[in-house]
């Protein structure tokens, strides 16, 4: 039996910038920031509440997974908000919405009355969409 | 679950742990930044982020000193000091109980692991991300 989610991968365009971002801005916290051999870095963050499922920042560069014109496609596609980092759940979206902007956070969706919860939909800076609801 | 103005106040004890986990910590002190008492703050804390103060400050000095022990050449009597603890003795018993090995072991075995100095090996990660992006099976 499959227990809980430990890890997902969220594609970003520049791992600095993007840490800056999800500390700074959406107040998560490092789990781990580690040079691995092969010049890797292992980045990952995860929101206070829940250090269980940790989201990895990676950048898409040319190595065993992706060619030099794979690796760019990708790049272009997050530049384009083909990709989305996921759901993050806050107990009030009204305001968390307004901490957010206030921090300069992009949103392309203010706080809207959803069939399941109220919900707002950010930008993070690479360009990776996020939802913020409150069920 | 904390309101969003007791998360706020929360968050204010848990950064000052984080911000100064290589200093020593009075549960008071931290308890005063969330504008709580102690045993309040230690109810709240431990509800809310489901660790005690003190299991995440110990969480945050052994993942430094993990770091440390692979990136850096200070011995462990050095990284014991730089992470917040006094006693090499009950740093290095808490190392072992949260990591499993003992401080100086864990640098010898992963650093025969690593093909580059200074660098963790890719058995420290996930094996599905060491194979994603270093091309690398587990062996």
């Amino acid at each position: 039996m499959i227990t809980s989610i430990a890890h997902s991968t969220i594609y970003v365009l520049n791992q600095d910038e993007a840490l800056d971002f999800y500390k700074n801005k959406l107040g998560f916290e490092v789990g781990d920031d580690m040079k691995v051999e092969g010049d890797f870095r292992w980045l990952t963050v995860y929101p206070k509440s829940n250090s269980q499922l940790q989201l990895v920042l990676a950048e898409p560069k040319e190595g065993p997974m992706f060619t030099k014109d794979s690796a760019e496609k990708i790049r272009s596609l997050i530049e384009e908000g083909a990709f989305g980092a996921g759901v993050f759940e806050t107990e009030n979206c009204q305001k968390t919405y307004e901490e957010l902007v206030a921090k300069g956070v992009e949103f392309i969706q203010p706080p809207t009355e959803q069939l399941y919860g109220v919900e707002a939909m950010g930008l993070d800076n690479s360009g990776n969409w996020f939802s913020l609801v409150q069920r | 679950m904390a309101t969003n103005y007791k998360f706020k106040r929360l968050n204010a004890g848990r950064d000052y742990i984080a911000d100064n986990y290589q200093t020593p910590l009075s549960l008071s002190d931290i308890a005063k930044c969330s504008n709580m008492s102690p045993y309040h703050f230690l109810r709240v804390f431990k509800d809310t982020y489901g660790e005690t103060p003190n299991e995440f400050l110990i969480r945050l000095r052994v993942e430094q000193a993990k770091k440390m022990l692979i990136t850096e050449n200070f011995s462990v009597s050095e990284i014991c000091e730089k992470v917040g603890y006094t006693s090499l003795g009950s740093f290095s018993s808490l190392f072992l109980k949260q990591v499993g090995l003992a401080p100086t072991l864990y640098r010898r075995k992963l650093w025969a692991l690593s093909n580059e100095a200074y660098r963790f090996p890719s058995q420290a990660i996930p094996a599905c991300y060491a194979y994603y992006f270093l091309g690398k099976l587990a062996k």
